[in-house]
């Protein structure tokens, strides 16, 4: 069934523009109503979309796992012991570990730490990357040339080892790993909002805001910031998928939460000695969920995506 | 007059080499089939150019597309048939359709760098387009030789080993026809082919196009929004409104004396004939062009028609043939009360304007220059202007791309600073050169109005918050006072309050430029610069907007700065005008002035090259070359390589002054001033 079949409701809110000719002449006037029904058609146009739907499910199984914890795990994902390296059973669904904890319980615990450190690094990482890249693309000229090189400078280095060594020079706590993700993503992020910002920056709006006196911050941030909000909006989904990737990655190499915490990067790392022995449980289902999430969080992101950048 | 049946009015001539019959095309929006073409009929004899006129949004393109079956995704043919020579088009498989896209018809697009690769070199692609029909590599490349020499190329061979973008406009859009050419087409549909470009290359476009005709027996399809260009080209034209063609006939004939009621309202709203704002305001045409595909069980002009009667609300009006059955149509109940539709009257104000003399000078310029630097190279894009704006008056200023206008604007209004040396003065004080310098009221003082309302307005503000903006930055009044403020400034500008709460892409084109000169106007200012306000509108909101600035000016004495490449709007609106080339002003007169002439040699050119819908013949002044790079501006008058009336040994040696040549009317040129009116005047009286 083709999208447009399905959508019925008033017509007026929905006549856009074919390639041709045909400009739509006058939308009639109409209040506020219209606005709010034309966002609300976007938001219907993206919860349509198969991408957002399937991701979405799987987002809402881990953050349900990661609000409800312990009060939903099968058995304690730290306390409880059984025999060590139990293969997958109808006892244990993921088998049990190296100390015989229950690979199900330890992996739905460990949403939680992967999703308290995730959004907000990303959410950071976006703030800041939105200011920067909003002065070098809005400034321009020399502030630009000099962040530009910054940024570049940043962007290629590689990236783990700087961040193995800021969590070994200031610790693995939860708020050095967030802060370390932050500042890997502000450079890329910055990039996006920049080439946003210069194609606006010449538009005659900002020019009419020069000549009645306004300052550059209010330009940047009151009359060029809400037009670039579609690709800044996209960077967040995108970021919070590649955030989750960050953490698992330098919790895997030893650089997150201490041992006992059943974190996914953590558990990888600890079972990934016994694969050659052929206990592939251990590793594989804190593996997939890794997977699972970065993929819903990217299909979001498609989703989102693809419904904004075409109204 | 006879009435005739409307389904074999325009009876199919025998050898038609297009033929559209009841053509119906929708777009499918979103699930919903939109009805465009709601039953269009023409037919183009061979060597016959037909022109298609109307606003944006009444089918025209869609009708061309539709002509090579060329719609977009969601178009879709649902009734009518369209035969190229005898071959039913909408019939055809899709192999069929490609093999007659290439053969029979060639269609020129709007923008030419769009038309080509730019990637590849154009003798690549032109010899692509003979290879295309079987010729062997050798062939092609003396075929593409050819058609580069056809389109009076002066060095194909030159030009063939160049990439698209080393190209100027003119010479793109030449090789475009080039290609379009190359397999010699029954059918040539070219659409807004000169839109694009400069008057005088547009000129030489047109000029090209109507020797091809005479040359080749191709049918010739024009759509064009400028309804000089239709006049000077075709033979017959049809004007369309939502989705039909209303009325149709000779062009000379349809211009002349319109018998349909939308026809009348769209020529009446053209400055034409030299008419001035001290004459008549403009006529508009009342209402909005209905929406893409609402019902119009009747006359689909019925909305907005004076004469409308009971009539017209119950019955479509058949096609009625007009005068001796020359192919003259018009859909109209009414065509015998077509003398009934009134003139817009001008307003008492503006007709005083006339009257009052120049007030005081409000802004002058002295010795502004303008130079960009890119990495070692200064261009000088504006050199050593000096004018003054008196209070409510209006200077237009035109010239070609690259002239400097927009840098003149910007360098007024403090966008770019002058150079050293220059200064500019607002009612006798001088002012700072950027606008960051300037004082809250110097900033009041001077706004601007741009070409473009959809770049012009924050896409994420309301109107209410656009103009409480202006209004609370520009006058210093906060709150409920300047919300009051903002009220009233909407309604003079007739936006509604409803409009206040929309964002500007609820608005049509012409309520968005509304919404701009509010803005302009939000702090009372004293200068205006209107930056081709109206060149991105229909000549029906045109209309409203230029008198909609003319009323402001006659009664709040604002005085305009009013850049246009459009010498009709530039005649109708400017009291005084001045040429630009190069960065120079080359011609600074009253506008009657410049109008009647004598002229600078180069205003005489830009004249000459408009082409006209009164249908007057002019003396074709050719300019070769292009306009010359402002980084390396010619010896002596800058003019001089292009001047059809330079004399050698004078004008590449030193540059002329800016001398007056009768009171008032300034022109920097070395011929003297008695040999110029010797040399202009018209041949039927020399």
């Amino acid at each position: 069934m083709s999208e447009s079949d399905q959508i019925e409701g008033n017509p007026e809110s929905m006549v856009s523009t074919p390639a041709v000719d045909v400009i739509i002449p006058a939308t009639p006037p109409a209040g506020p109503s219209e606005r709010r029904a034309a966002r609300k058609e976007n938001w219907r146009l993206i919860r349509r979309r198969p991408s957002f739907i399937v991701g979405n499910i799987i987002a809402i199984v881990w953050v349900t796992c990661a609000v409800l914890g312990t009060r939903i795990t099968p058995h304690d994902p730290l306390d409880f012991r059984a025999k060590p390296h139990l293969s997958p059973s109808s006892e244990f669904w993921f088998g049990t570990d190296k100390t015989g904890r229950d690979v199900l319980s330890r992996v739905m615990a460990g949403a939680r730490d992967v999703l308290k450190i995730a959004p907000p690094a990303a959410l950071l990482g976006v703030f800041f990357g939105v200011i920067l890249g909003m002065l070098m693309g809005y400034i321009g000229k020399r502030v630009d040339i000099i962040l530009s090189r910054i940024v570049e400078a940043f962007l290629a280095l590689p990236v783990v080892l700087i961040a193995l060594l800021a969590i070994t020079t200031l610790g693995n706590s939860s708020w050095v790993v967030l802060g370390v993700v932050a500042v890997l993503f502000t450079p890329v992020v910055a990039r996006t909002v920049r080439s946003a910002v210069l194609a606006e920056r010449d538009l005659d709006y900002v020019t009419s805001a020069r000549l009645r006196g306004e300052s550059k911050m209010f330009i940047m941030f009151k009359e060029v910031l809400p037009n670039v909000s579609g690709p800044i909006v996209v960077e967040l989904t995108v970021r919070i998928g590649y955030a989750v990737f960050a953490i698992s990655t330098l919790s895997f190499l030893g650089a997150g939460p201490p041992p006992p915490s059943p974190d996914w990067g953590a558990q990888v790392s600890e079972g990934f000695n016994s694969i050659s022995a052929g206990i592939w449980w251990t590793t594989f289902f804190p593996a997939a969920a890794i997977a699972s999430l970065v993929i819903a969080v990217n299909l979001i992101a498609d989703a989102v995506q693809s419904v904004l950048e075409a109204s | 007059m006879t009435i005739t049946n409307p389904d074999n009015a325009v009876k199919a001539p025998a050898s038609s080499a297009l033929s559209v019959t009841d053509l119906e095309v929708v777009y499918n929006v979103r699930g919903i089939p939109r009805e465009v073409l709601r039953g269009v009929s023409f037919h183009i004899a061979p060597g016959e150019a037909y022109g298609l006129v109307g606003e944006s949004g009444c089918g025209k393109s869609t009708t061309a597309y539709a002509a090579l079956r060329y719609l977009p995704r969601n178009g879709r043919i649902v009734g009518g048939t369209v035969s190229v020579d005898g071959q039913d088009v909408t019939a055809m498989s899709n192999e069929r359709l490609r093999e007659f896209r290439a053969r029979d018809a060639s269609m020129v697009y709007q923008d030419p760098a769009l038309a080509m690769n730019p990637t590849l070199r154009v003798g690549r692609q032109l010899i692509e387009s003979f290879t295309l029909l079987g010729q062997s590599k050798t062939d092609a490349e003396k075929s593409a030789l050819d058609a580069l020499r056809k389109v009076r190329i002066a060095d194909p061979e030159r030009v063939m080993d160049r990439f698209p973008f080393q190209l100027s406009g003119g010479m793109q859009q030449r090789v475009v026809i080039a290609m379009a050419l190359a397999c010699d087409p029954k059918l040539l549909v070219l659409d807004e082919p000169t839109t694009g470009l400069d008057a005088t290359v547009e000129a030489e476009v047109l000029d090209l196009v109507r020797v091809l005709r005479q040359e080749s027996d191709a049918a010739v399809l024009l759509i064009a929004h400028n309804l000089g260009i239709i006049r000077s080209l075709c033979d017959r034209v049809g004007v369309m409104y939502a989705g039909r063609i209303v009325e149709e006939g000779p062009s000379a004939e349809v211009f002349d004396s319109p018998q349909h009621p939308y026809t009348v309202g769209l020529l009446r709203a053209l400055p034409r004939r030299g008419v001035r704002k001290t004459e008549r305001a403009l006529a508009t045409i009342p209402g909005l062009l209905p929406l893409i595909g609402s019902p119009l069980p009747t006359c689909v002009f019925l909305d907005r028609c004076a004469i409308a009667s009971d009539l017209c609300h119950t019955t479509a009006p058949p096609l009625v043939a007009i005068g001796d059955g020359t192919g003259r149509f018009s859909r109209c109940h009414h065509v015998d009360r077509i003398g009934e539709i009134q003139e817009t009257p001008v307003s008492v104000d503006i007709a005083m304007l006339n009257t009052s003399a120049k007030g005081a000078d409000v802004l002058e310029l002295t010795h502004v220059s303008k130079t960009f630097h890119q990495r070692n190279l200064a261009i000088p894009a504006l050199v050593d202007v000096d004018l003054s704006l008196g209070e409510g008056e209006t200077l237009g200023i035109v010239g070609e791309s690259g002239s400097g206008k927009s840098t003149l604007a910007k360098t007024l209004l403090g966008i770019e600073a002058a150079d050293e040396g220059g200064s500019v003065s607002l009612d006798g004080h001088f002012v700072a050169p950027l606008t960051t310098g300037r004082s809250a009221d110097e900033k009041r003082s001077m706004q601007m109005i741009f070409q473009n309302p959809d770049s012009a307005l924050n896409r994420s503000w309301t109107v209410r918050r656009i103009l409480m903006r202006s209004v609370e930055k520009l006058t210093g009044i906060k709150g409920d006072e300047a919300n009051t403020r903002v009220e009233a400034l909407a309604a003079h500008l007739r936006l509604t309050p409803r409009h206040l709460d929309l964002k500007p892409r609820q608005l049509s084109g012409g309520l968005k430029q509304r919404v701009a000169i509010a803005r302009a106007f939000a702090g009372d200012p004293r200068i205006v610069v209107c930056d081709e306000p109206t060149s991105a509108l229909d000549v029906s909101v045109q209309a409203a907007i230029l008198n909609l600035l003319a009323d402001l000016q006659s009664e709040k004495k604002t005085s305009y700065v009013f850049i246009s490449h459009d010498m009709g709007v530039v005649r109708y609106l400017a009291d005084r005008i001045a040429v630009m080339y190069l960065g120079r002003i080359q011609e600074l007169g009253p506008t009657d002035a410049v109008f009647n002439g004598p002229n600078h040699p180069y205003t005489e050119a830009l004249l000459s090259a408009i082409p006209n819908v009164d249908g007057e013949e002019r003396v074709r002044i050719r300019l070769d070359g292009e306009i010359p790079s402002p980084a390396n501006p010619p010896s002596g008058c800058v003019f001089h390589p292009r001047c059809p009336r330079a004399m050698p040994g004078v004008c590449e040696v030193s540059e002329p002054p800016l001398r007056e040549v009768e009171p008032g009317h300034l022109m920097r040129c070395h011929i003297p001033v008695e040999q110029l009116i010797e040399l202009q005047r018209p041949p039927a009286q020399g």
